[in-house]
């Protein structure tokens, strides 16, 4: 059990703790120590046991939820486990609900469990010793936080929340968040303080959940969701109360703090805030409200959360400490609804560059982008190569960042700004000491070969330099002119001509065209088309190039897709459904190739989707080669025979492998080439899955098959008849086969996320079991060949399919 | 209140005696001018004199009146006013710092009129006297400086600037201006800064700051080291330049935009025929109202910034929305340096808003549109001097754009593309084009729009030769860029081949009037290495290979013109005359050109022949042309992507000379005109005395 232990620590000493009988120590900054914490739990299990055998009750099993193993023995909710500790928590929570809750038990309960003896271990129910086992994972923890309906369990597997990984625990985020939205208070009352333990420690985790927690409060009634459990948590979240105050604290002996006048522990955590907020405030925030906000004293705080709660809380000054990140993101949310208003795209795309050179102009100072994989400061938002994406009447749109990756966030340095024009910094010194010289010596003119890439080019002032000059940038073997220029000015005083022929330029010409990688053309219609063509390695050095910060090793370019005024939480869903499938194929080594791109719900109508790199959609790769699907891979690939060739043709079928199964389990629909892409090295990525189990596009009923394969697909495998093809259904079997392994695993990402969602694919009561049925758990392997067959056959000869295409073209355009 | 006073005032009159009633300051300045120290009778004399509103008229005819020999008799005095003046610049009662600043105004001004001929040093002398001036020329500046950094009044500051100015162009040329060298010792320069880069302050007082700028560098810009230059160089504050460049940027759009007003005004209703029918001939006349002349000063500011601070080049990409003409509101009255901007500051600051106003009208823009805009207008009539000199200025700067690497990665960025409404001059054998028509497109297309449309509209008798180079030279540099770059605009080039042949036609058929006056035979030789440039590296640049073809085609198309080129150019440089080494080189220049032809014509005529066609569409040529490639050789020349770099001495001195003079004489006649009426300002203080 790696606990840690001294979460307990306590930073809010304030003189309410000395004055008042320990029974109100309830300071929310305090957190349970997991260690006791779990000790009691084990406690309340093995007393339901002991009761289960003396009511000689049999199991109650829940109903719907009947995970993999039949595990459900665990016992019905006994009277007597309401332990004293829980009626207080439950009356403190009527009180001031915010910050109070979650000390209170944990500090009763292990009085009793220290007085029993561990030696009957041995008589645990094995559902404890599943528990502690190795196995025990993240994924079973949130399943029994759902399934079970016993507080004890539940507190239990909250504790025990702390000691897994946090990155394990973070793929189930939405899940946990969910449950603490809409489940009851129990299960609340058991995730809150690792929830609140893991936004003390960080800003990023901190403003995950307040979004997620906002998103997810949204289904809620109106008049509910504002006082709701989660309405509150994320407000606490960002007052910005939960600051990793216990990291200081315990440095100095806990009895010290405690004793301490009153005053001085008042003003050391003000201190400190200044301190943060002089590194990280933005120009736009004000200190001082905040100041006053943050005053160790409990009481005062829950009363002025109070007030706070009668009021708007949209009106309060953002804290520092996560305001500038909340600033960045509200600007660029604020870019999307205003781009949304403009009729074209071409306006759009003038107005993107604009709204983001502005915002480049204003770049807080310590933000990042949720979506990238490492910790990194934002430095430069490289504002021309914004591009609006396409769609009807929305306007979402991808922007490149520029980051310097750094160890963490929170703790290392802002990066220093470099102003815009920084990488051009001498020319105006040169020309200084023209201004002192007179006559004659100015009367030279300077005459300079041509311009270079670098900054050499403003100093060279004399022709003898020229000769040294090489056009390196390009030194590409096809350059024999600039080759031969230079020659010739070394060589002038032998005056030899020198001849090329005409056809050797135009054949240059040519050569070169072919050579260089296809691009697509501009087109105002479709300005992203370009800009996803382009490879990304290219657009990487391009924008280095031009970059101030270019020169640093830790530059890094990132991406990002910001969506407005579209629901996330469905792509969310189908985010970690995919991940989940990735990692089941993964473990059991069936080479199906997906692509989950990440997803941030920053509410229930906004949030960012991590773009595809070097991808580009089907509409686009007609529409601009107007070739069909293979000979597209013949012109980019080579030769059927080529290595080059085979590989993407493998990756294709790879591909289309797990989209397919992907699209027939989670039902994806609005499966037009618009919403399926194609990368670099072949792999069809498919996105947008805002239609998927129980919802489709405005229920016109076509797409009726099992998922998409047009001809041109089974052209590109080679055939109806081909090796590929048959390798296509193989691995289609053998993800099915994994999959259905591991069902449990997948449903319940999907069953927990279903509890008081609104969202469409949710819609009707047979989702659930649908999905389930669609992984036939009754099927033998060979009848599950056959059904892979069969769903292969049907979706191939299915002419929804192409109706749907044709659709699409006559309401969007889409080809 | 104004009428209590001048009820008093008449109660007064009546009841006094019939004697000419003297103003108590006008009284004060004759006590000035006696011999006697006006302090001695009464000690509280200059207390008093600032506290009087200044009757600027009055004491510069008295200034002027004063002879040779009175100068030294009053000559204390007047150093004691101007000593005292600069210490009431100190004061805490701001009624007594305008009055202060006003008469540092006449006293400069009058001392200077009466004196045109004196040395600086005699007015030096009689302003401050040779011991003390240094002394009071630093106080006075350091004032000055604390005046506009400080939180003074808008008006206050304003003053200061006009002060300034005003110091700055009392003589017709600005390097005469001995008192400058204090100015230059006792630098405002930073002060100028902040004006620019506070949003309020820039709105109000930006143009006047920029001007005073541009000036300054101006002053023996070639002789000695001006700081000014030295400190505009090294600025890289973004602020500060954003705030500058937005001052030439609202200069500029409200030229334009009034220029469009007038124009649409022209167009619509009664006299949309009678245009037509005039052609361009009515519309030259009424844009004599709108004068180029209050921008020279921007200009200059413009041109010094690119050509000094190589940090102002990211500015000019600096994007700013635009506001569509028809959004804007009341138009205001522009060419008076007071409002120069309008009256409303920038509200559309970058620095300040948060975000950009909403409004699907608004266009995008940034400083280099605006400026191509503004050149496509005023070098469409380069007949007047002063639109001449614009138009060159125009060309100057954007001949340090495009030698700019930053500033062609942006022009030529493929991610960048803008929609830029050039001005085009209505001509008679073409339609205007349709606005709306304009693709979007990298910048460099319309730079080049820009310069193709001054070649084909400017071949007239009155040959802007020099206007010509400085065009057809941007062009080269921008090939050269995008050889080396390996940049492959979509541009139709054809139009520029066929403007450029033409050009060359005309220089064939006008060569004795022209010759008179210019060396055609530089400009021809431009033109004929843009060609080779095609010619040679035309792989590395080209769209696509088609349009290779279509250079041969174009080529092969009009060789009578190459072919009566080389005849000329043969003949001149046989000749021994003054052209005969310029006609030389460009009879070496025309070897690939002519190869070209007498490769192609021989093929061109036999495949009609063979295949009994007279007359060859375009495509048949192109396939001769393109089987026909193998056989012909080119010859390689040197230097083609080679230029000269930009350099101001000793070429453009006398141009910038005799432009910072005309604009010297321009900001003199309008600061005096409006620095008198400060009714507003003694109003402002009133409430604050």
């Amino acid at each position: 059990m790696e606990a840690e232990l001294d979460v307990s620590s306590s930073s809010s000493c304030g003189p309410a703790q000395l004055a008042t009988p320990p029974l109100s120590i309830i300071s929310e900054a305090e957190l349970i120590d997991p260690a006791v914490a779990q000790r009691a739990c084990q406690e309340v299990l093995q007393k339901q046991v002991k009761l289960r055998q003396v009511d000689d009750d049999s199991a109650h099993s829940q109903d719907e939820a009947e995970p993999a193993a039949s595990h459900t023995v665990y016992v019905e909710k006994a009277e007597l486990v309401e332990s004293p500790a829980h009626d207080q928590k439950e009356a403190g929570t009527e009180e001031s609900p915010v910050p109070h809750q979650e000390e209170v038990e944990p500090e009763q309960s292990p009085a009793p469990s220290r007085r029993r003896p561990r030696t009957n271990q041995s008589k645990q129910s094995w559902l404890l010793r599943l528990f502690e086992s190795k196995l025990f994972d993240v994924s079973m923890a949130i399943s029994y936080l759902h399934s079970s309906k016993e507080p004890g369990v539940q507190a239990y597997i909250g504790n025990r929340l702390f000691s897994f990984r946090d990155e394990d625990v973070d793929f189930y985020l939405p899940q946990l968040l969910n449950m603490y939205v809409h489940m009851d208070q129990d299960v609340g009352t058991a995730i809150k303080p690792y929830v609140v333990h893991r936004c003390r420690q960080s800003i990023s985790f901190s403003l995950q959940c307040a979004w997620l927690l906002g998103a997810y409060s949204s289904d809620m009634h109106i008049s509910t969701q504002r006082h709701s459990r989660g309405s509150k948590l994320r407000k606490l979240i960002l007052s910005d109360e939960l600051k990793p105050a216990s990291a200081r604290a315990r440095r100095e002996p806990p009895t010290l703090t405690a004793f301490s006048p009153p005053s001085d522990t008042a003003l050391s955590p003000s201190k400190r805030t200044h301190q943060r907020s002089k590194s990280d405030a933005t120009v736009s925030i004000s200190l001082s409200s905040n100041l006053k906000r943050t005053a160790s004293n409990p009481k005062v705080e829950s009363s002025q959360e109070e007030d706070s709660d009668s009021c708007d809380s949209q009106d309060s000054p953002s804290p520092v400490r996560l305001a500038p990140q909340r600033e960045f993101i509200k600007s660029l949310m604020g870019i999307g609804k205003r781009l949304a208003k403009l009729p074209t795209k071409e306006q759009k795309t003038q107005r993107l560059v604009s709204e983001l050179s502005l915002l480049n102009h204003k770049l807080p100072n310590r933000v990042w982008l949720p979506t990238a994989a490492f910790d990194h400061h934002v430095v430069r938002v490289p504002h021309s190569q914004g591009v609006v994406l396409n769609s009807k009447d929305k306007a979402p749109y991808l922007i490149y960042v520029e980051v310097l990756e750094c160890e963490n966030f929170e703790t290392s340095s802002v990066p220093v700004r470099i102003p815009e024009n920084r990488i051009r910094s001498t020319r105006s010194v040169e020309n200084l000491p023209d201004c002192g010289v007179t006559g004659d010596q100015r009367g030279s003119f300077s005459v300079v070969p041509n311009y270079d890439n670098d900054d050499e080019a403003w100093s060279v002032d004399d022709i003898g330099e020229l000769q040294v000059e090489l056009p390196e940038v390009h030194t590409n073997s096809c350059d024999n002119i600039s080759q031969f220029s230079v020659d010739s000015i070394t060589s002038l005083e032998n005056k030899e001509p020198v001849f090329i022929a005409a056809g050797d330029i135009r054949r240059r010409l040519s050569e070169q065209l072919a050579q260089a990688p296809t691009t697509f053309k501009r087109d105002p219609e479709d300005p992203s088309a370009v800009a996803l063509k382009e490879p990304w390695e290219e657009k990487v050095r391009r924008i280095r190039e031009g970059s101030p910060y270019g020169h640093m090793t830790s530059w890094r370019l990132l991406s990002v897709i910001v969506k407005c005024g579209d629901d996330l939480r469905q792509e969310l869903l189908a985010y970690q459904v995919l991940q989940q499938l990735k990692s089941i194929w993964e473990q059991e080594r069936v080479p199906l190739w997906i692509k989950p791109y990440k997803i941030l719900v920053l509410s229930a109508d906004s949030g960012m989707i991590e773009p595809v790199l070097n991808a580009v959609s089907l509409h686009q790769v007609r529409k601009q080669s107007q070739l069909t699907l293979l000979d597209y891979f013949l012109q980019e690939h080579g030769a059927p025979t080529t290595e080059n060739f085979l590989s993407a043709q493998r990756n294709f079928v790879q591909s289309c492998a797990g989209y397919s199964l992907i699209c027939y389990l989670l039902q994806v629909k609005d499966r037009h080439n618009g919403n399926i892409l194609l990368d670099a090295e072949g792999h069809i990525i498919h996105i947008d899955f805002g239609f998927i189990l129980s919802s489709s596009p405005k229920n016109l009923g076509f797409e009726t098959s099992a998922f998409k394969l047009t001809h041109e697909f089974v052209d590109v495998m080679g055939g109806a008849d081909g090796d590929m093809f048959n390798y296509y259904k193989m691995l289609m079997l053998q993800g099915l086969i994994a999959a259905r392994k591991h069902m449990d695993r997948v449903l319940q990402i999907v069953e927990i996320m279903q509890q008081g969602s609104q969202l469409p694919c949710f819609h009707g009561s047979s989702t659930l079991r649908s999905l389930k049925e669609r992984f036939h758990m009754s099927l033998t392997e060979e009848q599950l060949q056959l059904l892979v067959e069969t769903l292969v056959d049907g979706s191939m000869r299915s002419l929804t399919t192409k109706l749907y295409d044709g659709f699409q073209y006559l309401t969007n355009g889409i080809m | 209140m104004s009428q209590v006073e001048k009820k008093a005032g008449l109660l007064r009159r009546t009841s006094s005696s019939k004697k000419t009633l003297k103003e108590k300051v006008v009284l004060m300045y004759d006590e000035i001018f006696a011999k006697e120290d006006p302090a001695k009778n009464n000690p509280r004399f200059w207390d008093e004199l600032f506290l009087m509103k200044v009757n600027l008229e009055y004491l510069e005819s008295k200034l002027e009146t004063v002879d040779g020999e009175e100068v030294q008799r009053i000559q204390y005095n007047i150093n004691s006013l101007f000593h005292h003046c600069v210490q009431a610049l100190g004061e805490e009662h701001q009624i007594k710092v305008v009055n202060a600043l006003q008469t540092l105004c006449a006293l400069f001004r009058g001392v200077h009129q009466k004196n045109k001929s004196a040395s600086g040093f005699d007015i030096i002398n009689m302003l401050m006297g040779f011991d003390k001036a240094e002394q009071r020329m630093k106080d006075l500046m350091d004032r000055l400086d604390s005046l506009l950094c400080g939180d003074s009044s808008e008006s206050l500051k304003s003053l200061c600037l006009k002060l300034l100015l005003c110091l700055v162009t009392v003589t017709d040329n600005i390097s005469q201006n001995t008192i400058l060298e204090y100015v230059m010792i006792n630098s405002i320069f930073e002060a100028i800064l902040q004006v620019l880069s506070d949003v309020s302050s820039r709105g109000q007082h930006g143009y006047d700051a920029v001007v005073l700028l541009a000036l300054l560098v101006n002053y023996r810009k070639y002789e000695s080291v001006n700081p000014y230059i030295v400190k505009l160089s090294i600025v890289d504050d973004e602020p500060t330049l954003d705030g500058m460049g937005m001052v030439v940027h609202q200069a500029l759009t409200e030229y334009n935009r009034q220029y469009k007003d007038k124009e649409e005004e022209h167009q619509g209703g009664f006299f949309s025929t009678l245009t037509s029918m005039m052609g361009n001939m009515f519309i030259a006349d009424a844009d004599e109202k709108l004068s180029v002349q209050t921008n020279e000063a921007i200009l200059l500011a413009l041109y010094e910034a690119v050509l000094l601070n190589r940090n102002f080049i990211t500015v000019l990409a600096q994007s700013h929305p635009e506001i569509d003409i028809a959004a804007t509101p009341t138009p205001t009255n522009p060419t008076t340096p007071t409002t120069p901007l309008g009256t409303t500051p920038p509200s559309l600051d970058m620095m300040n808003n948060p975000e950009l106003p909403l409004d699907p009208n608004l266009q995008t823009s940034n400083l280099l549109i605006t400026f191509l805009k503004y050149a496509s207008i005023v070098m469409q009539d380069t007949k007047d001097e002063h639109r001449l000199n614009s138009a060159r200025l125009c060309l100057i700067i954007l001949t340090c754009i495009v030698e700019d690497q930053y500033a062609d990665r942006f022009l030529h960025d493929d991610n960048m593309n803008f929609r830029v409404n050039l001005h085009r001059m209505p001509m008679r054998h073409r339609k205007k084009a349709v606005d709306k028509n304009i693709p979007s497109r990298p910048l460099v297309c319309a730079l080049l729009d820009l310069m193709v449309e001054f070649i084909v509209t400017h071949m007239m008798k009155d040959f802007p030769m020099d206007l010509y180079l400085r065009c057809v030279q941007i062009i080269h540099k921008l090939l050269c860029y995008q050889k080396k770059c390996r940049i492959r605009l979509h541009y139709t080039w054809r139009e520029l081949w066929s403007a450029l042949i033409n050009l060359l036609k005309f220089l064939l058929s006008n060569e004795t009037t022209l010759l008179a006056k210019h060396n055609i035979f530089q400009l021809a030789l431009l033109v004929v290495n843009l060609f080779n440039m095609f010619i040679t590296y035309g792989d590395t640049f080209l769209p696509t290979s088609n349009s290779y073809d279509e250079l041969y085609y174009e080529i092969v198309r009009m060789h009578q013109v190459f072919d009566n080129l080389y005849c000329m150019v043969l003949r001149v440089s046989t000749n021994t005359g003054q052209w005969k080494e310029a006609a030389s080189k460009v009879t070496h220049a025309l070897i690939n050109v002519r190869a070209i032809i007498n490769h192609f014509n021989p093929k061109i005529e036999s495949y009609a022949a063979v295949n009994h066609i007279s007359q060859l569409s375009e495509e048949q040529v192109l396939e001769v042309v393109r089987s026909n490639y193998d056989t012909l050789t080119l010859k390689l020349q040197d230097g083609l992507d080679q230029f000269e770099r930009y350099a101001e001495q000793p070429k453009e001195a006398a141009f910038f000379k005799e432009l910072v003079r005309s604009i010297s004489l321009n900001v003199r006649k309008n600061v005096s005109l409006n620095t008198l009426s400060q009714d507003v300002l003694l109003k402002e203080f009133s409430t604050i005395s």
